[in-house]
């Protein structure tokens, strides 16, 4: 191969092209490092080799000193590990929200917090390896300066072996010792088998204007998708959702408080499953819930009364029971149950039990007692407005603040939530004793308060309540 | 460039020459002394022969362990045809070849076992118990855990051991005079089933060892977290062995910076392997929190600050993981002998606190898994502990001078030295 | 280049003093290259290639159908039941993801080891490694019904739920162990092809070609100064990636592993699961390269002695898997927990003992056929070998998975029957494979030409083999 080979010219248009270096092809690795080795020697340091796979020896032959990428790895991977611990910390263990809520829930007994951080180190783990490898990918290719597509490089012919089986020395022109002569009869001493000069094409390039307006238009109606998002999260639609997946959507199964299934095609004469036409089945007498288990046994904490049981006209009124003994609450003439004054000893008096008993009070009595107890609620309001229309019998809600009520022990007031009273069904399968006996002591609460929002006066009802 | 070196021995001493027949009486006189302090401070304790017998299979299983470890080394080694490590891999030879008269230190464990005078484990009692008197269960681990299957099993082991490690030896050194390549063939055919035959018997000495001290407990991870404690000690105690070696003149052409930076790599990785073995066995039993399992780990790391286990488990999990990892990573540190020598005497000494851990929160909990601060207190003491250990790496190290002798601490003409010789880093 | 005796095509020899050649004929850079892109530069590939793409379309096509019908119906579809809420999807999942472990552990671990006979075969591993990873990805996917919610996976922050995901679930876990270790799979992957690509984008006449394999080759030169940060770059990834492949596993036996149900929770889980991994992704390249080699005329490069050493790690890995047995068996014995005891006996004489034994003789006795080396070294044994293998790692994860057939409560107890939609799924997810497959092989370069031609030795200056080139450094 003749190294008088003629530099090839690619079309550059007119003379705006720069000599950029001289590139030297060797045939094998050993005599490229050797070529750098003594290039170096000679002085230069703007050169670079190129190679089809990386020379081991080339490193220190033209003096490439030992990448920082490995600091900037481990930098990132701790902020990674630490990021992933924050995360999880945060979205798990705390329900402090500064930007969005955290979530804070026990499971399986799992400690929240450092304690539980053995549970945080798969993820903690997989998010350092991930980041690290970013920074590494991302790292070495910024560090490369790739990609680059418009290389000058590229437009040597010969230099498309350099990813194949020949190997370059490639010598920058701006280096200080570079003299084009010079060099290439340098370059043909060290034994490079063709010598090729790189011309940088200097003509102007520059993108048209309209490509430029293009793009910035491009780049903001990039940006409307998003926006459309943002602006359609949380707007009220007039159209019915779609519905993707039908089944899903409509499931082929009976819902609780509806009628189980029917084997008659005969309306009139319907044939259910089971005698009772629920689709739910009841649980069987006596059943108690699991967290109750036991406390049949402490009889006055379950039942709010000492010894012996109210006469059936008292208590165990369902809502079929004449409303008109709801009226008079305690009759002398009927046989009253002897009713707990004081709470059991199972129940705590304080705050907490108050707190819980406004929360529980709040899902099952408001809707008709109302949030004071003033038997206002929302369900009430309406039944008594559909009363005056003589489209529904309604006995109006009690007040809680009646005096016929204030004086009730809390026994009887329990009980009156166990069986319920005239309109007012039985809540023993819903609200577990504990609960009764919170709500309870929340009604007591809201009587001593008078009227009052009673979140106001909790802990002065608190008092109240104790010293009797 | 570099010039290529033939496979040849260039230094002037290779092996430990006259010296062993010094070094054997001062370790043995420093074993004397050791364990007579060890023993003599014991005899404060509530159960004198038990305190001592309980320190003393602390540093006997931590060096154990360590041989055993030696003997992967060389098994893989040969298994792999590896060609970097031949210069070290002599030293591993030597001291896998340890393993047999390790048995002779098993004896004051063992002979009181037959004697009737051993509490060491508790099974070995007519009518042990370990948290709930339960016994279809006591029949049923006394079928295995009984002391004439176990001193059985024990011979097994070392014999195995033993025999394994002798034949490597031996052929290496056969090897030495004659230079046969095709001695190298052998070994790395016979180690495919030595290979098997070492996977089982660590499977079943860790078992034996360390895990029936607490005849309840079970965990199949046990096996692998004494196999990578025993694997990062072995490859310690090679780097500490060469470097001494160096050291004192010997051996110092042929191994180089290039194999040390290979070991303490090794190190790193096995420093990382023993994290994640440890880690899974944990966060396994913690995870799941079955009692049967997790009152071994809450009697290590219980949450009061009386108890003092708790820090000793923070101290492995900085000392034997998070500092090692931290330590190691860099290149620097890999390369420097000075940084070495302290990084295989750290791991080491952490090697031992692993095995202190495993071991000693035994000592007080044999019958009664339900442990509070004042029954389970940290073990540790200065002068029964110490003492020891120091006399029984004193007597380790003269083990170690009997089997070397005056024989060659290279292979000095195994087929690949060349190779190891001219090895290089990337 | 005169080709000597030594470099006839069998490199199985033993001889202690040399390293054997790991590419034959004494081929130069130029011929490698040749011999690599030739597959993307034929005219039309081979028969048997278009034969192996129509097979697995249709396969694919199959898949889609059934996850249309998925879609559409629910998971209702399989027969996952009560108790085996966990059926098909999740054995799938397991086995998919082992066997993409083979590829990144050839890639990362054995470049750790410095065992240079890997550079034949990382390239087409690491890209099995990624399809297997999407077919894993496929199961549990789906599995979560209401596909269109699939980003509440992630932790994204929504203002109106006010929920997150539970990070204490291995579920979870799961989702970032797998995502990492596609994403880094993927980098790593592609890192090692830029510069073959580059080597394509040189050579290739066809325009299409030359913009494409331009773009993707991101205007790669070899300058040595990139060489030094990519070789350092490629050090990091391999060290980040081996113990993220340790990690993906053990993650997916922490789903089963951090259960009190007997027979998954087992502390040896996690590096049984890991060597389990191995094992059927060696397999399975092995079940992969034989075919592919010769059909692309690869002898010279993918040698036998490539093929051997892999068949012997299958067999280590085989008995270690085999071990892990052994002990889990042990400990049921010794740990004297009835539940844990009934667990293992039902598994190997219950009302899957047939599974169980399909898995043991699959995973455990067939291998030990690799002790000889007629079939270590026979492509048809070895293949036949490896499929064995592969048929044996899903059954091992059907077992495990089976053992929900027999929970806590007797009056629970229900054999899993598979439905055709579980089964045609897992046929179909083969088809999705093989596609990604054909296709890799046929476009992009499946051998890394780069780092084959830094362990053959220079031609010139070594009349013998150069030791640092051999086979094996370390171990």
């Amino acid at each position: 191969m003749a190294h008088s080979h003629k530099p090839e010219k690619k079309k550059s248009k007119g003379p705006s092209s720069k000599l950029v270096s001289l590139v030297a092809q060797f045939d094998d690795p050993d005599s490229l490092v050797s070529a750098c080795d003594r290039a170096r020697r000679e002085g230069y340091r703007k050169m670079d080799a190129y190679s089809p796979f990386p020379v081991h020896g080339i490193d220190d032959a033209i003096g490439i000193r030992r990448t920082r990428l490995p600091f900037f790895v481990l930098a990132i991977a701790l902020c990674g590990c630490t990021f992933a611990w924050v995360l999880q910390y945060y979205v798990n263990s705390t329900d402090e929200s500064p930007l969005f809520p955290g979530y804070k829930f026990f499971i399986s007994g799992k400690p929240l917090g450092v304690a539980g951080i053995p549970a945080n180190i798969p993820v903690m783990f997989e998010l350092t390896v991930l980041s690290s490898a970013f920074a590494a990918f991302f790292g070495m290719w910024i560090l490369n300066n790739l990609p680059r597509f418009a290389n000058p490089l590229h437009r040597i012919s010969r230099f498309r072996r350099a990813t194949n089986d020949r190997f370059f020395l490639e010598l920058n022109a701006d280096d200080e010792k570079f003299n084009e002569n010079r060099s290439r009869q340098q370059l043909e001493e060290w034994g490079a088998t063709a010598i090729e000069e790189c011309h940088l094409d200097t003509t102007d390039h520059a993108i048209p204007k309209g490509f430029k307006m293009a793009g910035v238009v491009l780049m903001f109606a990039l940006l409307l998708p998003p926006a459309l998002i943002y602006r359609a999260a949380g707007m009220p639609y007039p159209n019915p959702r779609l519905h993707v997946v039908p089944d899903m959507d409509w499931q082929d199964k009976f819902k609780t408080q509806t009628v189980g299934p029917n084997f008659s095609s005969d309306p009139l004469n319907p044939s259910y499953l089971f005698e009772d036409p629920q689709a739910m089945r009841r649980p069987v007498d006596n059943t108690i819930a699991r967290e109750d288990y036991g406390m049949q046994f402490d009889e006055e904490f379950v039942n709010g009364f000492h010894g012996e049981a109210p006469s059936p006209e008292t208590g165990g009124a369902g809502p079929n029971a004449a409303a008109a003994q709801d009226e008079v609450p305690a009759q002398p003439q009927v046989v009253e149950a002897d009713w707990l004054k004081e709470f059991p000893s199972q129940v705590n008096v304080d705050v907490e039990t108050i707190a819980r008993g406004q929360q529980r009070f709040e899902i099952y009595c408001t809707p008709c007692h109302g949030y004071d107890g003033n038997g206002n609620g929302l369900v009430n309001e309406r039944a008594v407005a559909l009363n005056a229309n003589g489209l529904a019998q309604w006995t109006t809600a009690k007040s809680l603040h009646d005096p016929a009520v204030k004086s009730q022990p809390v026994g009887r007031i329990f009980d009156t939530i166990t069986h319920g009273r005239a309109t007012m069904g039985p809540y023993k399968d819903q609200i577990p004793v504990k609960d009764r006996w919170a709500i309870v002591m929340y009604v007591r609460a809201l009587q001593e308060t008078g009227l009052a929002p009673p979140a106001a006066a909790l802990p002065p009802s608190e008092t109240a309540v104790e010293p009797k | 460039m570099h010039a290529r070196r033939p496979g040849k021995i260039t230094s002037p001493v290779v092996s430990l020459s006259t010296s062993y027949v010094k070094l054997i009486p001062l370790g043995l006189i420093v074993g004397a002394v050791g364990l007579g302090v060890a023993f003599f401070m014991s005899l404060g304790s509530d159960n004198t022969l038990k305190r001592f017998s309980y320190s003393y299979l602390v540093t006997f299983c931590s060096l154990l362990s360590m041989c055993i470890g030696c003997l992967f080394f060389v098994t893989v080694h040969n298994l792999t045809r590896a060609g970097w490590g031949v210069t070290v891999r002599r030293i591993a030879e030597i001291i896998a070849m340890c393993t047999l008269p390790m048995f002779l230190l098993f004896m004051p464990i063992l002979i009181p076992m037959f004697t009737g005078h051993a509490d060491v484990y508790p099974w070995v009692e007519d009518n042990w118990t370990d948290g709930e008197p339960n016994e279809a269960f006591q029949r049923l681990k006394d079928t295995y855990l009984n002391v004439n299957w176990f001193g059985i099993r024990m011979v097994a082991y070392f014999t195995i051991w033993g025999l394994m490690a002798w034949s490597f030896f031996g052929a290496s050194l056969r090897q030495d005079v004659t230079a046969d390549p095709q001695l190298s063939r052998k070994m790395q055919r016979s180690a495919t089933w030595k290979m098997i035959v070492l996977a089982a018997t660590i499977v079943f000495s860790s078992f034996d060892l360390e895990m029936s001290l607490s005849p309840r407990w079970f965990s199949t991870m046990f096996p692998v977290y004494f196999f990578a404690g025993g694997v990062l000690s072995a490859f310690s105690v090679i780097t500490l062995t060469s470097l001494l070696l160096q050291r004192s003149g010997r051996v110092t052409d042929e191994i180089t910076v290039e194999h040390y930076h290979d070991l303490a790599k090794l190190m790193f990785a096995f420093v990382v392997f023993w994290g994640y073995i440890a880690f899974s066995q944990f966060m396994l039993i913690w995870y799941a929190n079955l009692p049967e399992e997790t009152f071994w780990f809450r009697c290590r790391m219980a949450d009061t600050a009386s108890t003092g286990w708790k820090y000793w488990s923070l101290l492995l999990l900085f000392g034997h993981l998070l500092i090692p990892i931290l330590a190691l990573m860099a290149r620097t540190v890999r390369r420097n002998k000075t940084y070495l020598l302290f990084a295989s005497i750290y791991l080491l000494v952490m090697h031992w606190i692993d095995h202190f851990w495993i071991i000693m929160p035994q000592y007080n909990i044999g019958s009664d898994n339900h442990i509070t601060a004042a029954t389970n207190p940290l073990m540790f003491n200065w002068l029964i502990d110490v003492p020891c250990a120091v006399g029984m790496i004193g007597i380790f190290v003269s083990i170690f001078c009997i089997v070397a002798a005056d024989r060659p601490l290279v292979p000095l003409n195994d087929p690949r030295l060349e190779e190891s010789l001219n090895y290089r880093n990337a | 280049m005169a080709t000597s005796i030594d470099m006839s095509l069998d490199n199985t020899f033993e001889n202690p003093g040399r390293r054997a050649p790991l590419v034959l004929g004494g081929m130069n850079y130029g011929e490698v290259t040749d011999n690599v892109a030739h597959i993307w530069e034929m005219d039309r590939p081979p028969r048997t290639w278009y034969i192996v793409f129509s097979i697995a379309v249709v396969l694919l096509g199959i898949l889609g159908a059934c996850l249309f019908h998925l879609i559409m119906k629910g998971t209702g579809v399989w027969g996952n039941n009560n108790p085996v809420y966990w059926g098909f999807p999740i054995v799938n999942f397991v086995f998919w993801v082992g066997i993409g472990h083979a590829g990144t552990l050839i890639s990362a671990i054995l470049f750790l080891f410095r065992q240079n006979w890997r550079t034949s075969i990382n390239r087409a591993a690491e890209a099995m490694t990624i399809f297997a990873v999407i077919c894993a990805g496929l199961f549990p996917g789906v599995h979560i019904g209401r596909l269109w919610v699939f980003y509440w996976l992630f932790p994204v922050p929504t203002e109106h739920l006010a929920m997150w995901p539970n990070f204490r679930s291995p579920l979870l876990w799961d989702v970032f162990a797998v995502g990492t270790y596609a994403t880094v799979s993927l980098l790593f992957w592609y890192m090692g092809m830029v510069p073959d690509i580059a080597t394509f984008r040189d050579r290739t006449k066809s325009k299409v070609g030359k913009i494409v394999y331009s773009l993707l080759s991101l205007g790669w030169t070899g300058s040595a100064r990139a060489w030094h940060r990519y070789e350092m770059a490629y050090t990091i990834l391999a060290a980040l990636a081996t113990p993220l492949v340790l990690s993906v596993h053990t993650i997916v036996s922490f789903d089963f592993a951090v259960s009190q149900l007997p027979g998954w929770h087992a502390t040896i889980f996690p590096p049984y699961f890991v060597a389990g991994a191995i094992f059927s992704g060696f397999a399975m390249v092995v079940t992969l390269m034989v075919p592919c080699r010769s059909l692309f005329k690869l002898e010279k490069l993918i040698t036998i002695r490539h093929l051997e050493n892999m068949n012997k790690i299958i067999m280590a890995t085989g008995l270690m898997v085999g071990t892990a047995y052994g002990i889990e068996f042990f400990i049921a014995w010794y740990g004297g927990v009835s539940v844990e005891g009934f667990a293992f006996w039902n598994r190997a004489f219950g009302n899957y003992w047939w599974a169980y034994w399909i898995m043991v003789s699959c995973n455990v006795f067939i291998p030990q056929l690799f002790w000889i080396k007629w079939f270590r070294t026979n492509l048809v044994a070895m293949v036949i070998v490896c499929i064995f293998v592969n048929i044996g790692m899903w059954f091992e994860r059907f077992v495990i998975v089976m053992s929900l057939s027999r929970d806590f409560l007797p009056s629970s107890w229900a054999m899993f029957r598979a439905t055709e939609i579980d089964i045609l799924m897992l046929i179909g997810s083969f088809g999705l494979f093989f596609t990604l497959f054909t296709l890799f092989c046929r476009y992009l370069p499946v051998i890394a030409i780069s780092e084959v031609k830094n362990v053959i030795p220079h031609d010139h200056s070594h009349d013998h083999e150069d030791g640092s080139h051999g086979e094996a450094a370390a171990h």
